[in-house]
């Protein structure tokens, strides 16, 4: 094997990390933020790349006007999800909160299968086939470049959000303590409500990104939102950087093992470390107690 | 007045089709999966099957009885198909169960038929095992209409080996009784000629990226590399190797509809020899006449599951006509003296593991077009 075999694994890698940390950030910042576990976030992921695809293939949408409509539709349904876990939660208990969104992930799944079937799309656009070549092996292909890039630009939007804006340190706080929160005068709904928002909207990024990268059909979310749960522990619940962090760890560390051992053992990988981690530092590797 | 003499000539077509099926039906039960991520081939099953019944009850059905049939959903999973294929036996007396289409779920269906004694006639579930427990010595209730991985295998191996391209294979699969029947069909159909697969590696099934294990085979340099990969996983897996340069062609069963036309059209698969157990271009009077009956009915062009379930669903009537009372015990008692005309070319008949060796399609891929190459026994 010569250096541009481990290349392309550890480039293979840190896209895949970047596509799961996507994913990852906005299922944390939910969970930072509200405390609840959204089992739909894959199915809104993969509305989102069935939008993107009906806007790009039926529509004729660009690329970057097919990322914008779908990251700002994802924010839209956030507001609405939001308000829709605040009416039928009430405050109550975290179980239900997870009843309700593993419910609501099967009418999402099921009504996308009912309206679309199972039949996959892929995403025929200028993009879908072209790549970046370095010598006779190295390739990667420019819908997978431009993930990386809207990944690194989304998380470091969101930590500038985070912790430069006023808006942001609000949402720290509320996650950090709602009741002392309130008690400051921060409107713990509009801040919770923002956050949901950018979450699904986050999602909805990843969603348009991948759509020229995957296949889509309406059982395509199942997969990424289980890895993205994996991920969200191994980088400390409810913390952002943690989560982006050990997403990009995880796809790296998921490549290599690809590349050098049965593939079979890749999928373990992400659920062997999450075990480890729980056993060694039950706070998650990046976790301090602190959210968001 | 002629609104009454039309009534009245309504009522006595509709109690003159009564008559014609005035004894009771005879109901075949089917799994199949209807919904799930292969349900797209369940429809085909469902019309394939749909159509030769419709057929056969046009030509007076069996000795006079109408034919009917149910289906049931299995999602394509084994623990879902026995709780539904137990109700089904429970519930109603079937002449027989048919399909399963998943090669896992009719593993599960078989010893349901085998306690209940009513046949179970499989057409598109392709492990090699499913035939091995089948026939003398095995399961006498289950027969298998298209071939095995390993027949189909078998097939293809010799043409690759007749042309000198058995050398240096690497397989890809799905972590299935599908995939891992199609390396071993590949690895015994190799040991006959001296040869073994250079590497093969398996997939959970709706895994969507292949990045890292293209990257494997690709740094192998294998002479081709076969993938047994299907539906999204498949379209995944092709896309992948082609953005990632892959350069070698494929083998197995490459499912070509499947490839992306910008793909198949850039030469990118040239060299490319796969098969399949059916190709909708065969050029034989009956697939055409199929072809075209089918496409006007259903709007849509068949494809190897709506064939495999046509052809199984002619078989089991045929030997439901010779068996006199189409009781599920004189059926079985039936096929196996089928001798059956293929749209193939071929008069079938089934072996000693109730197995049906009908001749595969060996397609390749050349100048960026399909082309049949031919036909190898299974």
């Amino acid at each position: 094997m010569d250096w541009s075999f481990y290349a392309q694994l550890l480039l293979n890698g840190l896209v895949m990390g970047v596509i799961y940390a996507l994913v990852a950030m906005g299922l944390s910042l939910i969970f930072g933020v509200l405390e609840i576990v959204n089992f739909a976030h894959g199915e809104f992921y993969m509305l989102a790349s069935m939008l993107a695809y009906f806007l790009t293939a039926q529509w004729g949408f660009d690329y970057w006007t097919t990322i914008l409509v779908v990251t700002v539709v994802g924010v839209a349904v956030g507001y609405v999800l939001f308000e829709g876990l605040r009416l039928a939660l009430r405050g109550e208990a975290f179980e239900r909160s997870i009843l309700l969104t593993m419910g609501l992930s099967m009418v999402l799944q099921n009504g996308a299968v009912f309206l679309f079937t199972t039949n996959s799309h892929l995403l025929e656009s200028k993009l879908s086939y072209q790549n970046v070549v370095l010598g006779d092996d190295f390739r990667m292909p420019v819908a997978r470049l431009y993930a990386l890039g809207l990944g690194f630009a989304a998380f470091a939007v969101l930590y500038l959000i985070l912790h430069r804006t006023r808006i942001g340190k609000a949402m720290r706080g509320v996650a950090q303590n709602r009741a002392a929160a309130d008690m400051v005068g921060i409107d713990a709904r509009a801040v919770s409500r923002l956050a949901v928002a950018i979450g699904i909207g986050l999602t909805g990024l990843a969603g348009a990104a991948l759509a020229p990268v995957y296949a889509v059909h309406p059982l395509m979310g199942f997969s990424f939102v289980f890895k993205a749960f994996a991920i969200i522990i191994i980088g400390g619940l409810g913390n952002i950087s943690g989560a982006a962090i050990a997403a990009v760890m995880l796809g790296i560390i998921e490549s290599f093992a690809g590349g050098l051992l049965p593939l079979a053992l890749t999928d373990a990988v992400a659920f062997i470390s999450m075990i480890a981690v729980l056993l060694l530092r039950p706070q998650g590797l990046f976790g301090r107690g602190v959210r968001v | 007045m002629f609104i009454k003499r039309a009534a009245v000539a309504a009522l006595a077509c509709g109690l003159l089709s009564t008559a014609a099926f005035a004894q009771a039906p005879i109901v075949i039960g089917a799994s199949t999966p209807l919904t799930g991520p292969v349900s797209h081939y369940g429809q085909h099953a469902r019309w394939g099957s749909e159509l030769a019944i419709e057929e056969a009850n046009a030509a007076g059905g069996v000795n006079g009885r109408k034919i009917e049939i149910d289906y049931q959903d299995n999602r394509c999973n084994p623990a879902e198909a026995v709780k539904s294929v137990t109700q089904m036996l429970a519930t109603k007396k079937y002449a027989a169960i048919f399909d399963g289409l998943c090669s896992s779920v009719a593993l599960a269906i078989m010893p349901l038929v085998e306690r209940a004694k009513v046949p179970f006639i499989v057409a598109n579930a392709s492990a090699t095992s499913i035939a091995e427990k089948s026939g003398d010595g095995g399961n006498k209730w289950t027969f298998k209409v298209n071939p095995t991985d390993a027949s189909m295998l078998d097939a293809l191996v010799g043409w690759l080996n007749k042309d000198g391209k058995a050398e240096n294979i690497a397989f890809l699969g799905e972590d299935t009784d599908y995939g891992r029947a199609g390396s071993a069909g590949f690895e015994t159909a190799l040991a006959k000629y001296g040869k073994k697969l250079v590497m093969a590696d398996y997939f959970q099934k709706g895994t969507a990226d292949y990045t890292a294990v293209l990257t494997k085979i690709k740094a192998k340099k294998p002479g081709m590399v076969a993938f047994y990969l299907i539906d999204a996983d498949f379209q995944n897996g092709i896309k992948q190797w082609f953005t990632m340069g892959g350069g070698i062609p494929l083998t197995g069963r490459v499912l070509v509809e499947q490839v992306p036309k910008e793909v198949l059209s850039s030469g990118f698969l040239d060299g490319t020899i796969s098969v399949q157990p059916y190709d909708v271009s065969v050029d034989t009077p009956a697939n055409k006449a199929f072809v075209e009956k089918f496409t006007k009915k259903f709007g849509e062009a068949p494809m190897l599951i709506s064939f495999e379930s046509y052809e199984t669903i002619n078989i089991l009537i045929d030997a439901m006509r010779r068996s006199g009372d189409a009781s599920p015990e004189k059926i079985r008692d039936a096929l196996p003296q089928t001798k059956y005309q293929s749209m193939l070319g071929t008069t079938v008949e089934f072996d000693k593991n109730n197995l049906i060796h009908n001749n595969a399609v060996i397609f390749g891929i050349k100048g960026g077009k399909v082309v049949i190459l031919g036909m190898n026994k299974t």
